[in-house]
């Protein structure tokens, strides 16, 4: 019988949106005691205190970190506060979980993830749609030799990044202080798919497209990209699009065997592996129909039973703190933290090519 | 007096900056940097103040008022939305504010904030029904409102400021017709969902001056206003009144509230014995907010009428015509909801 290990003491910093993901699994999770919670806010991290049934709350982050001596934190904040906060928590000897994009450029990530590693600390970039299930089922599909040898990546991100606080001209400043504006806050999530399904092992070759701000808008910084990809076999077409309808998060992988298809938002999973031309065509038409049926059946049961976009998020927590426990290699690793991060570099570049 | 109104250009702000200025304030609006007030009838007298309360800026510096009325909340969107414009937005307010010399706060709340399962069937709700407990089973609205009300009280009282807290029941007017009364609707066929519950509702102008006289109320200090209209119609009465009025209705559907109530209950079995309560389920679905919105229960505004002297005197069939009917008028001539016949 396994013996339930000493909860590591866990901290917060940042309790707004994406908080509400990362503190239902702390609150119920028996890997971790959560110590503290803070927000510039104080009525936030008050709120988030009480819901989730912290210890104490704060205002103060490095008032936090020497009274509760956390071992591991949670930077939640934006992005443009990571580098500073990461740099604290890791010099007050913690681990650091930081939520997505760690830093605004591959060089700054670089040196944090040397901090650490001089600090003897784990360093992680949340990547929670790796833990999803339909991309777990994707990767059987690889690795069982359904899709044979993955050639091309699409991934599309329809949403209109000016209509949420990014874009609203109510409020002062850049909706995101990085160089790529909006669009760079959501680059991470197509950057590290791609580098997933074309193999983290095989280094980008070439990048191309646009990076544009098509809105106007200029609390917006940039709502579009539409960027060409190759890796060693492996091209891919990565899009974030803020004026079309209606929203999606589309991933397509084919393969030299076979295509599977996919929608974060609204998950179904489509493989076609026979061709779309002869006499069994429309069985195999039929077939993907009645798939897709069911599949609008799993997402109703979905939306009712509040399994999200995010669904992995808490998967992706509890292998991380598993991980720590046992002291085994992390599901997410430096070497691909950093890829992701210098593939992010590259397709930001492009806003200044003409 | 003069009074910072936040949320102005919001349905019940405008009117209550009408009101504020009609009594002979000084009337300061709060308003976000892009709306547009182009068409609203205030008299030249209002200060305009642009401000987003969500961040503090240039707005925040400017707040020279002897009293504040707060109306500004994010009724809608996901819970971090409307945590941010109706909690952070009211903590930045507070700590904008000299409290010390404020002579008064009123905060406006909302009905919303009640345990409703607690009230028996055909009980009274009335100021002293508790608070909601488990704001997480009913929604963001909810949680957010209630969050809201504990800063205001807490920091008010901890300040020493004169504070009073109204719970208005759904402000009904132009713009804003709660669907007639419908539950759900069809293109054939609306669904009145306990036709013979009472709807805790008031007029915009009715709940607008209420607001305005709890500025200077002499003895209200740190109390808590329940503020509903007189002689309350049931569903089924304020569905007939908007169709007498000229609302587009279909063919209306009564569905009682002890059919209802048996369907949430039938479901709340299921969702506790096979999903371990985990199924977020529609509000029609959900016993606890079916109770929130349908059960039969009687309300009063007699603590509201006795310590503000108000008296609502708009009923429900001029309240209708003027939501409806003249609202509908007004739209096809294109005039301002705002311009009133009275306010000319």
């Amino acid at each position: 019988m396994s013996q339930i290990p000493e909860p590591f003491k866990v901290a917060v910093i940042g309790c707004g949106g994406i908080a509400n993901e990362h503190l239902p699994f702390l609150a119920s999770s028996l890997l971790v005691k959560l110590v503290g919670v803070c927000d510039i806010s104080n009525a936030t991290a008050a709120f988030a205190k009480k819901r989730f049934e912290a210890e104490r709350s704060f205002t103060d982050a490095s008032e936090m970190l020497a009274k509760t001596s956390p071992d591991v934190v949670h930077v939640l904040t934006p992005p443009q506060s990571h580098t500073h906060l990461v740099s604290m928590c890791l010099n007050s000897g913690a681990h650091v979980i930081c939520e997505k994009p760690m830093t605004s450029s591959a060089s700054e990530t670089a040196s944090l993830l040397a901090l650490a590693k001089e600090k003897g600390k784990i360093l992680i970039e949340s990547r929670n749609l790796l833990f999803n299930d339909i991309v777990l089922k994707m990767d059987q599909l690889i690795s069982n030799g359904t899709l044979g040898q993955v050639r091309e990546i699409d991934l599309l991100l329809a949403l209109d990044l000016n209509a949420g606080p990014f874009g609203d001209l109510n409020l002062e400043g850049p909706g995101v202080d990085l160089p790529g504006g909006a669009v760079h806050d959501f680059l991470p999530h197509l950057a590290y798919l791609f580098l997933h399904f074309s193999d983290f092992g095989c280094p980008v070759d070439d990048v191309c497209g646009r990076f544009e701000n098509r809105s106007g808008n200029a609390r917006v910084g940039f709502d579009h990209i539409d960027a060409l990809v190759t890796a060693g076999h492996c091209r891919g077409r990565l899009r974030i699009a803020s004026d079309i309808k209606p929203d999606m998060f589309r991933l397509i992988v084919r393969g030299t065997r076979a295509m599977v298809e996919t929608d974060f938002y609204n998950p179904f999973m489509r493989i076609q592996i026979s061709s779309d031309s002869g006499k069994m065509a429309p069985i195999e038409q039929v077939r993907s129909g009645m798939k897709l049926a069911r599949s609008g059946f799993a997402n109703l049961r979905d939306k009712v039973m509040q399994h999200g976009t995010y669904h992995g998020l808490p998967r992706m927590l509890e292998a991380v703190y598993e991980g720590l426990h046992a002291g085994r290699q992390l599901p997410i690793v430096p070497a691909d933290i950093v890829a992701t991060a210098e593939l992010v570099d590259r397709l930001v570049n492009l806003r200044n090519a003409r | 007096m003069k009074i910072l109104v936040t949320g102005a250009s919001g349905f019940l702000g405008r009117a209550v900056v009408r009101a504020a200025a009609a009594a002979g304030h000084d009337v300061c609006a709060l308003v976000r940097p892009i709306a547009d007030i182009s068409n609203f009838t205030w008299p030249d007298t209002v200060e305009i103040l642009r401000g987003d309360l969500r961040q503090k800026g240039g707005w925040s510096s400017r707040i020279d008022v002897d009293a504040v009325v707060h109306l500004a909340a994010a009724p809608s969107g996901d819970l971090t939305t409307q945590f941010a414009g109706t909690v952070q937005a009211t903590e930045n307010l507070l700590e904008s504010l000299d409290l010390q010399s404020l002579q008064r706060f009123v905060h406006v709340s909302s009905f919303s904030v009640y345990d409703f399962a607690a009230v028996p069937l055909n009980g009274l709700v009335d100021e002293t029904t508790p608070i909601e407990p488990i704001p997480d089973a009913r929604d963001a609205y909810t949680i957010t409102k209630i969050a809201q009300e504990c800063l205001v009280k807490d920091t008010c009282s901890l300040a020493g400021t004169s504070c009073v807290i109204l719970r208005p029941g759904a402000i009904y007017g132009p713009e804003k017709s709660w669907d007639f009364g419908r539950a759900l609707s069809t293109s054939s066929f609306d669904f009145i969902f306990a036709p013979n519950a009472t709807f805790a509702l008031t007029y915009v102008d009715n709940c607008s001056e209420a607001i305005v006289k709890a500025v200077t109320a002499p003895s209200v200090s740190g109390t808590i206003l329940n503020i509903v209209d007189d002689n309350l119609p049931t569903f089924r009465q304020f569905y007939d009144a908007c169709r007498s009025a000229g609302a587009p209705t279909g063919r209306p559907v009564h569905v009682p509230w002890i059919l209802l109530s048996a369907l949430g209950l039938g479901v709340r079995l299921l969702n506790s014995v096979a999903f371990h309560n985990r199924a977020k389920l529609p509000e029609f679905l959900s016993y606890r907010r079916q109770q929130a919105r349908w059960k039969p229960r009687t309300y009063n505004n007699a603590l509201a009428k006795a310590e503000l002297g108000w008296v609502p005197t708009i009923g429900l069939s001029e309240g209708a015509f003027l939501m409806i009917g003249l609202g509908q008028f007004m739209h096809a001539e294109g005039i301002s909801v705002e311009t009133r016949p009275n306010d000319s």
